[in-house]
């Protein structure tokens, strides 16, 4: 029994020295002389090296860059949460065809790949004139977001009890005011699950920016990072790992800060999805 | 009800409902029902002009474009590769994890933290492993298999694409299935060890059953997710060599805005990927509730 417990014990740090590898071997390498690291990748600094930081945050214009992530992500997840709890929560208090009509067209779309539908996206954004800028960026995140956040919100309302409502309005309060004082508090705990999910998609999403964003004064994190990539592929390696930490350092330190919650997060919108 | 507070309750739908349905229908309805229209065109997304030319771009991807054909099997052996390996792996490290007292949180929360960055950054940490540290630590260790040419040499790429997405997505499954197993209830498993079944036995006949529909998730989410892969590759191999390692998602991709700007050729494309992914889902759905209802 105690042999098993051990082996156990053995094979998950396996799991977590594999897990950690990259990002620790990403890390260590980033503090060394490019010299320093083609001697010995495998070693740990003899001495820090942070020149390759300076270096990095100048290329990928960090604080632009993580300027524009906070923008598109800032602009996306206040229309995400504003549009999906306002109408999550009205179709799920009202019966009928309409409603039921509206929620399905909201729900079935969540088969529809982004694949399938980027390429006319790029041609209306075109048109719209919101290709090319972090704002425009973050709407068509809110096109994008609101029927998943729909369908957290809608089962949701489901637990909050009805009699609410009819006391509210009882008490003289407007439909307006019903949700916005009333019901909008009480949905606190499904906001947070669709803005975790909706801000790590956000943040780490990759190919809408791609096609969203031309100039390089609007570059998100993961933008620079690539175009950086592309710049010094294999050539300059600790000046490019110094770049990866960089970019990543935002949300490790919002997981290690808001871990519970995140994790929670992700297990909810898996059982409700 | 009276025909007018009805209208009344529709009016305040509407009302509600809109700013969401004003987003969703310009950025997720419009260009899938475009995606669809152009898809019957020969449009090159420049002109203004464009014709119908029917099912030709259909027939055309299908029959006279190897490329394309040859990314859907691609995908496909990396779609059942996946969805086995990060689920099985997945169910089993939550496993693991679930029995261990003292630092059970420690586990998890490393073990989800490549769920946190971006596959794009994640790729090219990757590539740096693959193509620097583990010819060194070849070379130091005398642990010869590990120097190939895991990025350049399509036979082993996929394996490294594969890693990559192991690495970057068990963690989000073993999440869902903590979260199952921790809704088992303790009784069950205890009448069971009375009983006599040895733990693997219980985890077979007590546990697995209670935990299928968070199977039913992890599968369908997973099957999902690999269809429409994109950045794994993306940042590893590009799809080369060649077009060696390319994903449907790539193709389209290429099609559209690197290669041609055959905007309606490429939007057949992503009509049939949009296919694959609905019919897959439907069929797994309707057989998954009814196991689920045998069971």
């Amino acid at each position: 029994m105690k042999l098993r417990s051990a082996l156990i014990t053995f094979i998950l740090l396996l799991c977590a020295v594999f897990t950690l590898f990259p990002i620790l071997m990403g890390l260590l390498n980033s503090l060394k002389t490019e010299g320093d690291m083609m001697n010995d990748i495998l070693s740990i600094p003899a001495k820090l090296e942070f020149g390759n930081y300076a270096d990095a945050y100048h290329k990928i214009r960090f604080m632009n860059s993580l300027g524009n992530t906070v923008t598109v992500a800032a602009v996306g997840l206040f229309g995400i949460i504003a549009c999906a709890s306002l109408a999550g929560y009205k179709l799920s208090r009202t019966p009928g065809k309409l409603s039921a009509f509206l929620f399905g067209l909201f729900v079935m779309s969540m088969l529809i790949p982004f694949h399938s539908i980027m390429i006319s996206l790029t041609i209306i954004a075109d048109r719209l004139q919101v290709q090319g800028s972090t704002t425009g960026l973050g709407l068509i995140y809110i096109g994008l977001g609101v029927p998943f956040a729909i369908f957290l919100y809608h089962g949701f309302v489901k637990t909050i009890p009805r009699e609410l409502d009819e006391a509210a309005v009882i008490d003289g309060c407007g439909e307006v005011r019903l949700f916005a004082s009333v019901i909008f508090p009480l949905l606190l705990p499904i906001t947070a699950t669709v803005a975790i999910l909706n801000l790590l998609w956000m943040w780490n999403d990759f190919l809408l920016p791609l096609l969203m964003i031309t100039h390089i004064d609007d570059y998100t994190l993961l933008l620079s990072t690539n175009m950086l990539f592309g710049q010094y592929g294999n050539n300059d390696w600790s000046a490019i790992l110094a770049s990866l930490v960089l970019a990543m350092l935002p949300v490790i330190l919002f997981y290690l800060i808001l871990q519970k919650y995140i994790l929670n997060g992700i297990a909810e919108g898996a059982v409700k999805g | 009800m009276t025909p007018s507070r009805k209208w009344k309750r529709s009016v305040a739908l509407i009302a509600f409902v809109f700013p969401a349905l004003l987003f969703y229908a310009v950025f997720t309805l419009a260009p899938a029902i475009g995606g669809a229209w152009y898809s019957l065109t020969d449009w090159n997304g420049l002109n203004p002009t464009y014709s119908m030319v029917g099912f030709s771009n259909y027939a055309e991807a299908f029959t006279q474009d190897p490329s394309f054909v040859k990314s859907i099997w691609f995908t496909l052996k990396y779609v059942v590769f996946i969805v086995v390996l990060q689920n099985v792996i997945s169910l089993t490290v939550a496993v693991l994890v679930e029995s261990r007292g003292r630092g059970k949180a420690w586990f998890r929360t490393i073990f989800f933290m490549p769920n946190m960055i971006s596959m794009i950054i994640g790729g090219f940490m990757w590539m740096f492993i693959f193509t620097k540290v583990l010819p060194t630590i070849a070379a130091k260790t005398g642990l010869l298999f590990l120097d190939q040419s895991w990025i350049g040499d399509p036979k082993y790429s996929f394996f490294s694409i594969l890693v990559l997405s192991l690495w970057g997505g068990v963690g989000y499954m073993m999440v869902i299935y903590i979260a199952a197993l921790q809704n088992v209830p303790q009784a069950l498993k205890e009448a069971a060890a009375i009983d006599g079944a040895s733990s693997f036995q219980a985890f077979r006949n007590v546990t697995l059953p209670l935990i299928y529909p968070a199977i039913t998730i992890g599968l369908f989410m997973t099957l999902n997710s690999s269809f429409k892969v994109f950045e794994a590759v993306f940042a590893l191999t590009g799809g080369g060599p060649g077009r060696a390692t390319q994903v449907i998602a790539m193709n389209i991709y290429e099609e559209a805005f690197s290669f041609s700007n055959r905007f309606g050729y490429a939007s057949a494309k992503a009509m049939i990927l949009f296919a694959i992914v609905f019919v897959i889902t439907i069929v797994q759905l309707v057989v998954m509730k009814r196991r689920e209802l045998e069971a």
